[in-house]
């Protein structure tokens, strides 16, 4: 618990430190939320006001898909200059060190999408008492899923050179597929198809099925599909730590 | 019951990676309270012995106790014991200096009162206590490396493992540095470090020599030494190549360095008069001198310990003028 304990410290000690990325992970979300409410808002059919409500979930997890993934891309960050065996040689349990760092990305991909949660009044949500508690779980869900798949990746790279590259093989094509900007209901069938193997798609579901009730996806299968993601990717990632080759 | 144990204890050791062997069979004995030096050029397997002992890799075969306790099975319990500086740093740059080892401390399983009290002693110990608020990364190339032996101090390590420790680090930095290291020492714990520089090599009760993945030779600085002879002639000639294909005709035994043609001497003294008179080529510079580590090394591998800086032993008497 101890070593859960640190892994998660130095992650947030850190971040505190490292206030540029905290403020531009801070003022991302906000914009992604204006130029994408805004711009696809307007020349869309259910008009501004509601089309901010409606992408809001899908911007919430953009934001923390991001924010998590690049969290995450740390590790192969210290890997290279040689900070990550200081601390894979302290007698901290392999679990630990993975579940830390993936909680730890969660954690920092959840602070800005709690300050989005503040401008919802202004954009005319009002998900009611239920509903908000509803979207802050379907939030720590989906944030500890694209951490989880972050730590997954990045445990097991070597060089930051990869950097760009999972991010537009992976993380766009899953923001795309995930049904954030345009209702899946009424996308095609092999979008539909494809939707059912993006972990994004369930996530934004369940936040929109908080927000605004109705779901795609049965509540049930989201949770267990994201948990599965969950302890899948956690474990993969606990193996590269453990595998005994720290060196 | 008191049992004397080894603070490292090796069993043919093996390592492969893929196809190359970079270990092939090494048994080595540390003993508790000792300042122990490994040697070697690039390539040698020192790096992976070091790793290995160090916890941070696994053996293919063959065993490794450290502290009694083995590498592999009882991993936890040999990091809980030890620390370890490595050669590249390994800090958090952002972190001021007092953040980074109380981080440490947590890592360590201490309480985070438990680490501020730790992280305040080691300050102290090691005189850091002035920049404690200061950035890592705002700190000079010694105290950088001061700050990494703080940190390698977190779990109060009964052994400490140092990896090319003061690797591009200025002669006084490195005097400073290796002054705390033997206070370690002192108190009857147990040192085990690579290095490059020979003058710090020297500094070890024992030195082990690594080639090929196999330890070589093993002893104090002065038997390694003793174990070549007298001392070591060194020339400088016009055609060093026909000098060494003449040296070889005669009988001797010369070997190629980077500083000219070595030979090993029982008495050189008395050998070099003769060589000057009859070797057809000029000479153009000569020098006598106590074999050094290096010396040792060519000897014994026919390479010089490349990869690193290497001092030459200053010579008793010289002949010539340096080309």
């Amino acid at each position: 618990m101890r070593g859960l304990f640190a892994v998660i410290a130095l992650d947030l000690k850190r971040l505190w430190t490292d206030r540029v990325r905290l403020i531009v992970g801070l003022i991302q979300p906000l914009l992604y939320l204006f130029v994408l409410g805004s711009g696809l808002g307007a020349n869309s059919l259910m008009g501004g006001g509601k089309y901010f409500a409606y992408i809001y979930p899908g911007v919430v997890g953009l934001s923390m898909l991001f924010t998590s993934v690049f969290a995450a891309m740390l590790i192969v960050f210290d890997r290279q200059i040689g900070f990550l065996k200081a601390v894979l040689v302290a007698p901290v349990a392999r679990p630990a060190i993975a579940i830390g760092k993936v909680l730890s990305g969660a954690i920092q991909a959840l602070v800005p999408a709690v300050v989005l949660l503040f401008l919802m009044p202004l954009l005319g949500i009002h998900p009611g008492y239920l509903g908000f508690l509803g979207l802050l779980g379907a939030m720590a869900m989906a944030a500890i899923t694209f951490s989880a798949l972050g730590v997954a990746t990045a445990a097991r790279f070597k060089s930051t050179t990869v950097f760009p590259i999972i991010s537009n093989a992976v993380l766009l094509p899953m923001f795309f597929l995930s049904g954030a900007l345009y209702p899946l209901a009424n996308a095609p069938h092999w979008l539909k198809i494809l939707a059912h193997f993006d972990p994004m798609a369930y996530a934004v579901d369940m936040m929109r099925g908080a927000l605004l009730g109705t779901l795609f996806f049965p509540l049930g299968l989201s949770i267990g599909v994201l948990a599965g993601f969950i302890i899948v990717l956690t474990w993969l990632a606990t193996r590269v730590f453990a595998s005994g080759e720290d060196a | 019951m008191s049992e004397m144990r080894a603070a490292i204890e090796t069993h043919s050791l093996v390592k492969h990676y893929d196809k190359v062997e970079a270990l092939r069979g090494i048994d080595l004995t540390v003993n508790i309270g000792e300042m122990f030096a490994l040697l070697g050029p690039n390539g040698a397997g020192k790096t992976t012995l070091f790793s290995i002992l160090a916890t941070l890799r696994k053996p293919s075969a063959g065993s490794a106790k450290v502290l009694g306790r083995d590498v592999v099975d009882e991993r936890s319990a040999v990091r809980q014991h030890m620390g370890i500086v490595f050669q590249e740093p390994a800090l958090e740059q952002k972190l001021s200096v007092r953040d980074n080892l109380l981080l440490m401390g947590l890592f360590y399983g201490l309480r985070v009162k438990a680490a501020r009290a730790r992280t305040v002693e080691i300050l102290e110990n090691l005189g850091l206590t002035d920049v404690a608020a200061r950035p890592a990364q705002k700190l000079s190339g010694g105290q950088k490396r001061k700050l990494e032996l703080a940190r390698s101090m977190v779990p109060n390590p009964d052994i400490l493992f140092l990896d090319e420790a003061t690797l591009g680090l200025d002669v006084d930095a490195r005097r400073n540095f290796w002054a705390q290291v033997r206070q370690f020492v002192r108190s009857g714990r147990t040192v085990f470090f690579t290095t490059h520089y020979m003058e710090e090599a020297e500094v070890a009760d024992r030195i082990a020599l690594i080639d090929k993945g196999r330890i070589i030779a093993l002893g104090t600085p002065q038997e390694l030494k003793q174990r070549i002879g007298g001392g070591v002639i060194l020339l400088t000639t016009e055609d060093d190549a026909r000098a060494f294909a003449w040296l070889t005709e005669q009988g001797y035994k010369p070997e190629k360095s980077e500083r000219g043609i070595l030979l090993v001497s029982a008495e050189p003294a008395a050998v070099l008069p003769t060589l000057l008179t009859t070797m057809p080529i000029k000479t153009l510079r000569a020098e006598v001198h106590e074999p050094s580590l290096e010396d040792v090394f060519l000897t014994l591998t026919g390479k010089t310990l490349d990869g690193g800086e290497t001092v030459p032993a200053k010579p008793t008497f010289t002949i010539g003028t340096a080309p």
